[in-house]
């Protein structure tokens, strides 16, 4: 399936007051729909430039940004002094203090950098499913956030998984680099087993620069969801957790005895549906959700369950500003 | 073993074919199809991770929840139950006639006129038959019969309830008793399998509405028609007369006896008394006793009673009131015609013409030898010291002779025979002592094997009794005129004894006929008709014949019947006394041939299958099931 994207800039030129997104995420052949979904309107993305991403830690950036480093630099406000030491500049001592203390000391200042968003979408094969499917509503409120975060002057970067293959978009900055990033996000597509922790696992090893890391994900994993919120706690970054599930899960429609199959391992299971079982597989759902929301708790990271079915943009302006992950 | 007989009872009192209930063995083999063939919808979902964990602790029971909770099976199962059930042809019991041709058979013989509840049961039948023709749909045709000791087909086949109304409501009790033979006959003559006939009455079922009292059942053979048999009444409480007639005292002595049999019926002990009148004026009553079930007798002597009508009436209020009066009609003797045979002047003659005469009942003539004719008929032929060459009719008398052909031989004579031993068990030397009695010169006779010696002495028989079979005949062996016998008291008694002995010319003067057989009216040749007074006063004219006997058949009401045959009038009774129509208690069921049916009482009971309903049921709820498949096959 071939991601549609689509602008009516009416220029050449990249405006992304007028910037109109379709994300259409694949589906697969039996989910398919000709129609574009998820559309980022021209209302909404003025919406989203009025919002900026919050980050809780103080951290090391990339380059200059508009917001505070650990670094020590060139910046307006005073941080500290230290003892000079051969090879520092002579402009940055303070010669007042020199005067009173015969000592030199250099004025060192808080200096502003950027902040590296990550963006970790699930693409195996059970995100292509619900309705609209759950890999769509993932890109859409990537794109979002995505988008909130360029207008910001912040890094973003994507990685789209799927077993052990990574789709990634480099760090890309600045409102103009919006339209790579949807173009990245309405080109992926559903497929693969869901290994989160390896995904994760990888994903650390190949960026250095902490930042905010957003995973969304059902989290259909067969290995368990807890050894990819572990990885992402300990990178010393804010993280938040999005947790998509289609409608169908939520509350299925199914009745009758049916072969179930896995999207993903193909592994089958039959059941007979009675009002037993629906009302064991809402026990075990919720529990899942929350045995979820506990293991980010415990370890200070965000979590947000959403059906693949909400509004995109209650999702941002409402849901994600109360979780603390924008302002 | 109780429950079981009461299941089989069930089973087969509610299906045809209950066989087919051995199919339930299937039903087995359709839980266990189900679980093995269940063909599950696929359906790929994004994971299975969730419905894994909540079928964890659902899956420990896993067969006894689908079984528990799957409607399919349950419907599957359904469907085969109802085509077993189907296959067992069940039937429901319908009450009426339905689409048939029937034929009702309405009994109203004497039994039918119990009273049952304010209405006999005559009346409950005849409502019984109408409501059936009621309930007759259009193309239904029936036929009615009516039968007591005689059948008549009261309507032939035919759809208008009108008409078969009008010969219902026609229907009366008589006084008969129950002869289902003829009906039988006409139902088979109708029946669907006689190839004589070539336009049968297919789909022919008999209709009997009847209290069961059917005295010639066993001899029908077997009947393949079918035969509802509607019980009519309940009620046993009667006591009727089965036997009422006049009886002369053994031996003919004494007065006459009027014995009268009542059966009780009912369930208690009867104790009630009979009254017999004689042209409606009471001669006397006696007591009579009788078990329930059984028999009790009652006897009145009627001393001076020589004709009229007697009357016998049960002082019993019963259901039953036909069975509790008898009529007997009593005509006087008639006389004797006697001839005395004798050569003319003989002194023995004379002495026997003087006691003959003496008796009033005796019409006497004298003949001899010459001008005696063997083709005249006597009741009594004395014939004195001659005999004829064969024997004529009648009873005889032989004295001082040998009677011809009789076996009877006489070898010589006997001086002075002692009288020595007398029979007096016998009627003809009853109350007779000739001891002293002399007796000149005997013959010595030599008897037949079977002949009886009323009175002996040394050397053979003075007086015997050589009756045979179809004669009675007495032989005295001695002259009574060369003896002082006439001058002894013993011979009026003899001769009188002699008269008594006599056969009755009409002995049959008390005798009645039963209701339903027919008056034999005797030709008279200077008159040409008769006339019949019924006992309720209407008169019937039967033409004569000159030389034979007219039957007059309209008997079926009991009572006396006045025959006025010109300046003749004979009465005759007609009486029920009938046994099987006075036990009144309803047959349960009737052995018809060799088969059985059993009555239902008040209603006819018509089997009414339901099997093609039960199909259609089973079909639509295999289209149900098809639908609930084909809906949750859907996600």
């Amino acid at each position: 399936m071939a991601a549609t994207k689509e602008l009516t800039s009416g220029t050449s030129k990249l405006n992304p007051e007028t910037l109109t997104v379709s994300v259409t995420t694949v589906v697969p052949m039996h989910e398919q729909d000709p129609k574009p979904k998820g559309m980022l309107s021209p209302d909404f993305l003025g919406k989203l430039e009025r919002l900026a991403l919050v980050s809780k830690r103080v951290q090391l950036g990339a380059s200059k940004g508009e917001r505070r480093s650990k670094r020590k630099g060139m910046g307006i406000e005073f941080a500290d002094y230290r003892d000079y030491v051969q090879g520092d500049e002579l402009r940055h001592v303070d010669w007042n203090l020199f005067a009173r203390l015969d000592a030199l000391y250099l004025r060192l200042f808080e200096d502003q950098e950027d902040l590296t968003l990550h963006l970790l979408i699930d693409a195996s094969a059970s995100m292509g499913f619900g309705t609209p499917s759950k890999l769509e509503f993932a890109c859409t409120l990537a794109a979002a956030i995505g988008y909130i975060a360029l207008v910001g002057y912040d890094r973003v970067t994507v990685e789209a998984f799927s077993g052990s293959q990574q789709r990634v978009l480099p760090p890309i900055r600045g409102k103009s680099s919006a339209r790579k990033l949807f173009a990245f996000l309405e080109s992926v597509e559903a497929g693969g087993p869901t290994r989160l922790e390896r995904a994760c696992h990888a994903h650390l090893a190949n960026n250095r620069f902490a930042g905010m890391y957003i995973l969304i994900s059902d989290f259909f994993d067969q290995d368990g969801f807890d050894g990819c919120i572990r990885k992402l706690a300990g990178s010393r970054s804010d993280v938040h957790a999005v947790h998509v599930l289609a409608p169908e899960e939520i509350n299925p429609d199914v009745s009758g005895d049916l072969k179930l199959i896995d999207s993903e391992t193909g592994k089958a299971v039959e059941v007979s549906i009675n009002r037993a079982l629906l009302k064991r597989y809402h026990t075990d759902r919720e529990l899942f959700c929350e045995s979820i929301r506990k293991y980010c708790a415990a370890r200070g990271i965000g979590y947000l369950m959403t059906g693949s079915d909400a509004p995109i943009e209650k999702i941002t302006l409402e849901a994600l500003r109360k979780g603390g992950l924008i302002r | 073993m109780g429950i079981l007989e009461s299941i089989g009872r069930f089973f087969t009192g509610h299906f045809l074919s209950p066989g087919y209930f051995w199919f339930f063995a299937v039903l087995p083999l359709v839980v266990l199809l189900y679980l093995l063939k269940l063909r599950r919808t696929e359906i790929v979902i994004a994971s299975t991770m969730l419905w894994t964990r909540s079928l964890q602790d659902l899956t420990a029971n896993a067969p006894f929840q689908r079984l528990r909770r799957n409607l399919l099976l349950f419907l599957q199962i359904l469907i085969l139950l109802l085509v077993i059930i189907a296959l067992a042809r069940p039937f429901m019991t319908h009450e009426g006639p339905t689409g048939n041709n029937l034929c009702l058979i309405i009994d109203r013989s004497a039994s039918m006129k119990t009273v049952e509840g304010g209405t006999t049961r005559v009346e409950l039948a005849k409502k019984e038959a109408l409501d059936m023709v009621d309930t007759m749909a259009g193309s239904d045709k029936a036929m009615v019969v009516a039968f007591g000791a005689k059948t008549d087909v009261l309507s032939e086949f035919t759809d208008d309830k009108e008409r078969l109304r009008k010969a219902i409501a026609g229907i009366k009790a008589v006084d008969t008793g129950t002869n289902l033979r003829d009906v039988m006959l006409i139902a088979r003559s109708l029946a669907p399998d006689n190839r004589e006939l070539p336009a049968a009455v297919t789909d022919l079922k008999l209709i009997l509405l009847s209290d069961g009292k059917v005295s010639d059942l066993e001899e029908l053979g077997v009947l393949g028609i079918g035969v509802d048999y509607v019980k009519i009444g309940h009620t046993s409480h009667n006591a009727g007369i089965t036997v009422f007639n006049v009886r002369t005292p053994e031996e003919g002595q004494g007065p006459k006896q009027a014995f009268v049999l009542v059966h009780n019926e009912s369930e208690r002990a009867l104790a009630t008394t009979v009254t017999i009148y004689l042209d409606d004026r009471p001669l006397g009553s006696c007591e009579i006793k009788a078990e329930p079930g059984s028999d009790g007798e009652a006897v009145l002597e009627l001393p001076e009673v020589q004709s009229g009508v007697l009357r016998a009436e049960l002082d019993h209020p019963d259901a039953l009131a036909a069975d509790n009066v008898a009529w007997l009609v009593m005509r006087p003797r008639t006389r004797l015609r006697v001839l005395l045979v004798a050569t003319d002047g003989s002194s023995g003659a004379y002495f026997l013409q003087r006691a003959l005469s003496l008796d009033p009942r005796v019409d006497l003539a004298r003949a001899n030898p010459t001008n005696y004719s063997p083709m005249s008929r006597y009741d009594l032929t004395v014939f004195e010291s001659w005999s004829p060459k064969q024997l004529p009719g009648g009873c005889l008398v032989f004295i001082n002779t040998v009677p011809p052909e009789s076996g009877v031989s006489s070898e010589g004579k006997i001086e002075n025979p002692p009288v020595l031993a007398v029979d007096s068990g016998h009627i003809l030397t009853r109350l007779l002592n000739p001891a002293a009695v002399r007796i000149n010169e005997a013959m010595a006779l030599t008897l037949p094997a079977g002949a009886r010696t009323l009175v002996s002495t040394r050397g053979g028989p003075l007086i015997a009794d050589i009756s045979r079979p179809d004669q009675t005949i007495a032989v005295v062996a001695f002259d009574i005129a060369m003896s002082n016998w006439p001058l002894n008291l013993s011979f009026p008694l003899f001769v009188q004894n002699l008269v008594a002995w006599t056969p009755d010319p009409a002995p049959a003067g008390e005798a009645s006929i039963s209701t339903g057989q027919p008056l034999t009216i005797m030709p008279s040749p200077d008159v040409d008709h008769a006339d019949v007074t019924l006992p309720d006063g209407t008169d019937r004219r039967v033409e004569m014949e000159p030389t034979r006997p007219v039957f007059f058949a309209e008997t079926e009401t009991a009572g006396v019947y006045r025959v006025q045959r010109g300046n003749e009038t004979v009465l005759h009774a007609v009486n029920l006394l009938d046994k099987n129509e006075s036990s009144i208690t309803p047959a349960p069921l009737l052995k018809i041939g060799r088969g059985e049916v059993v009555g239902e009482s008040g209603k006819v009971r018509q089997n009414v299958e339901y099997q093609r309903w039960l199909l259609l049921f089973a079909l639509i709820v295999l289209a149900l099931e098809w639908w609930i498949y084909s809906r949750r096959a859907r996600i």
